[in-house]
């Protein structure tokens, strides 16, 4: 068991990864085709269009990112955090696009809400407002959900134990040498957390550069960016075109390692520098990059943007909500004349869809859950050390380039358009976001614990079963939860590797929202969101530590 | 001559440093043995080499190397998983489960056997700690010279061999340390096995006649 464990786990998941990697790759080498993306008109442009809105959402991401945790820790809010922003990463992306579409779009609530008073439209201008051909909506609604992850990332490892109390001291102890909070976070707190949080950070770059089902929504149409033009290259009946696609889609592989890597050295960068300079005389000098200007200003940033984000979540939910049930719905009005269930009827009537949804979330989930907890129990640090960045690959791999790969899987092992082969692009895109879930639990896990139940005469059975998984109980649901989410939102691997055979309310919404169906597409979104967060809701149940009896702590009286 | 627990350590340490060379230790049974020296001189890797917990004492760094013995009773235990030692740890951390109350700690160190007698070797247990009617609590609400004295019971209550107790009062107070050393002693007299007490500070010292220095002790 202890030798062929991490064996026989690291093949299960590895073999079809690299199988998929692999596929991916060998079609990648097209040379043809590499000239045929060259040659065409459209590519440069829809490039730097994907480069311009992955780089500018995740510069914005890192900003506001440091400035909410510089406030939320000063102010000891991030408990506070960790509470609420679950609710917000629930909220799948492709929900949040189409939420912000019902606000901004040309017949959306924000110029119903001025019209005709001080527009004096009578009809939706023909404006670009939400796939307009600078990528802003996108930004904006990349913004929005990556911040809730960054900022949840960053405030689970503030909140561990051991660190939150050792940044606390330190914090304290530079301000009795001179420093303003502020200050104190940004050249002690800071310097040590940012590079803990490079690797979020890299893949928040990597989706903002290579998104497509969102960008299919509310990004750039004409052209769009090279993801979603790949991904409309890969979808055509022309071989050539095909080729294309996937030629397509390692250029954007290739953009990405090249800006991760450019952002790593801006990042080390920074580190290089603050050690010169501090070896110098000047601290106040020092600065983290991204991290310019800690004055009074920087807090009232931080609560204005922390605010903003939290009210155009509660208007996205609102928006879905209302806009599931929209019947007719003229122009300047701001309420629709008519109420309608039809959506709701039909979404729920659609029962295919939901149960293919439900059946994939739970199985990969399971699944999922299920090799983690293993992997973690039986591999050695060093195996986990090792194989860790394999794990991780389907994160920072672009979904264009991974669905190829995964195609070519599923046909090499006679699996496209089936079940059995859908269940394991999905299981593949869920393993690294489980792993990262129950990671900083497992990590946290004293290893005296055991020694203590074994002395008591207990094998690792009792161990896991009585202690250890109890626990976990909290990180083991949530990771599940996590995953089942990850699931519920797939929509590349679902149409490709399903071969638009199976359907899920994430394929139906993105399909229904470039159909202009405003209440369908808004009820499949709706549903989108609320499967998730109702796993959310259960795990958390699930989870929810022993209440003991509330009685005063004890004191020693000697 | 076999009674009692004898440890011959070789070599204990990494690859590349070794931590404690040629000790013999020869602990009695109803004794206590008090291994003496500065933190970081490998006090703690002696006892994990004893209960057989190197590998998670070493978790994260490189895996600590044991070549020597260890005998309890005239039987050797150093092939032997630490579950099957018969050897009980107490940390100086009390580390109760946090999810279980008082009772249900002391009881998940109980052997097997009729529920009823294993539920009044818990009270009993409970007891004797002076801890009476506290057996329903969460272990974090108790006093940290409580929760001590959990820890000790709940190692006893196992029927351990031997028992190894790691810095044991380091993270209590000075006046509640004085407290609680002879009501630990008397009741580790009282079950007649080896016992192995780890410090760095002269005033735990059991027994001035079996002291162990470690770094001068061959």
């Amino acid at each position: 068991m202890k030798v062929f464990g991490p064996w026989l786990l690291a093949l299960i998941a590895g073999l079809p990864m690299v199988w998929a990697l692999w596929a991916a790759a060998s079609q990648a080498l097209d040379v043809q085709a590499w000239q045929a993306l060259w040659a065409d008109p459209q590519t440069l442009r829809a490039w730097g269009l994907g480069v311009w809105t992955g780089l500018a959402s995740t510069v914005l991401v890192w900003l506001t990112v440091a400035r909410l945790l510089a406030n939320g820790f000063i102010r000891r809010q991030l408990a506070r955090y960790l509470v609420h922003v679950p609710a917000l990463l629930a909220t799948p992306h492709v929900a949040m696009a189409i939420g912000l579409v019902l606000w901004l779009s040309p017949s959306g609530w924000v110029l119903r809400l001025v019209s005709p008073g001080w527009t004096g439209f009578d009809a939706p201008p023909p404006w670009l407002t939400t796939q307009d051909p600078w990528g802003l909506g996108l930004i904006l609604a990349l913004w929005l959900k990556e911040v809730p992850f960054l900022v949840w990332v960053a405030a689970t490892q503030m909140q561990r134990e051991d660190l939150r109390r050792r940044w606390q001291a330190e914090h304290a102890l530079a301000q009795t040498l001179g420093r303003t909070p502020r200050q104190a976070f940004a050249q002690v707190i800071w310097p040590q957390l940012a590079p803990r949080l490079q690797w979020p950070l890299l893949a928040v770059l990597a989706y903002g550069l290579t998104v497509v089902d969102m960008a299919l929504i509310i990004g750039p149409a004409t052209p769009p960016t090279l993801a979603v033009l790949a991904w409309q290259w890969l979808g055509d009946a022309d071989a050539a075109l095909q080729a294309q696609g996937v030629a397509a889609a390692g250029l954007l592989t290739l953009s990405v390692a090249l800006l991760a890597a450019g952002a790593v050295v801006v990042l080390q960068a920074g580190v290089v520098l603050r050690k010169v300079a501090s070896r110098g005389l000047s601290l106040h000098m020092t600065q983290a990059p991204g991290v310019v200007g800690w004055g009074e200003r920087s807090r009232l940033q931080a609560n204005v943007m922390g605010g903003v984000i939290v009210m155009a979540y509660l208007a996205v939910w609102w928006a879905l909500g209302v806009g599931s049930v929209l019947g007719v719905w003229p122009f300047p009005q701001v309420w629709p004349t008519l109420w309608t269930r039809d959506a709701w009827v039909q979404v729920l009537g659609s029962a295919s869809t939901v149960w293919t949804t439900l059946g994939l979330a739970v199985a990969s989930a399971s699944v999922c859950l299920l090799w983690s907890v293993a992997w973690f129990e039986v591999a050695s640090g060093r195996w986990q050390r090792a194989l860790r960045p394999v794990w991780l690959l389907p994160l920072v791999l672009p979904s264009v380039l991974w669905v190829v790969g995964l195609y070519g899987l599923a046909l090499q092992w006679h699996l496209e358009g089936q079940w059995p082969g859908l269940l394991l692009a999905h299981a593949l895109m869920v393993l690294p976001y489980v792993l990262l879930a129950l990671e900083p639990a497992y990590r946290a896990v004293d290893p005296r614990q055991a020694a203590v139940v074994h002395s008591l005469g207990h094998g690792r059975w009792t161990y896991w079963w009585r202690i250890k998984w109890p626990l976990l109980r909290r990180a083991i649901t949530s990771a599940w939860a996590v995953g089942f989410a990850v699931s519920v939102a797939q929509y590349l691997p679902t149409l490709y590797v399903g071969a638009g055979r199976y359907a899920t309310v994430t394929t139906e919404a993105v399909t229904h929202a470039s159909g202009g169906q405003r209440s369908l597409m808004s009820a499949y979104a709706a549903l989108q969101m609320l499967l998730p967060m109702l796993a959310f809701v259960g795990a958390g149940w699930l989870g929810r530590p022993r209440q003991f009896e509330k009685i005063a702590p004890m004191k020693d009286t000697p | 001559m076999n009674a009692g627990l004898h440890v011959e350590i070789d070599r204990l340490g990494t690859a590349a440093h070794a931590w404690v060379r040629g000790l013999r230790l020869h602990v009695p049974a109803g004794e206590i043995l008090t291994l003496m020296g500065p933190s970081g001189c490998g006090k703690s890797s002696v006892l994990a080499a004893i209960a057989g917990t190197l590998a998670s004492v070493s978790e994260g760094l490189r895996p600590l190397q044991f070549e020597g013995r260890v005998q309890l009773n005239g039987r050797d235990i150093t092939p032997l998983p630490t579950h099957l030692r018969g050897v009980g740890l107490v940390f100086q951390d009390a580390l109760l489960f946090p999810h279980m109350t008082v009772a249900e700690n002391l009881l998940f160190a109980v052997p097997a056997g009729p529920p009823a007698s294993r539920q009044a070797r818990v009270q009993q247990a409970l007891q004797e700690a002076g801890l009476e009617g506290l057996g329903e609590r969460d272990p974090s609400t108790l006093s940290g010279g409580q929760r001590a004295r959990v820890a000790l019971m709940r190692a006893l209550l196992a029927e351990p061999q031997a028992l190894l107790l790691d810095e044991p009062f380091s993270r209590l107070d000075a006046a509640l340390r004085a407290q609680l050393r002879p009501w630990v002693f008397a009741h580790l007299r009282e079950r007649r096995i080896p016992v192995v007490l780890v410090t760095h500070d002269r005033e735990d010292i059991a027994d001035a006649q079996s002291v162990v220095e470690l770094g001068h002790a061959g």
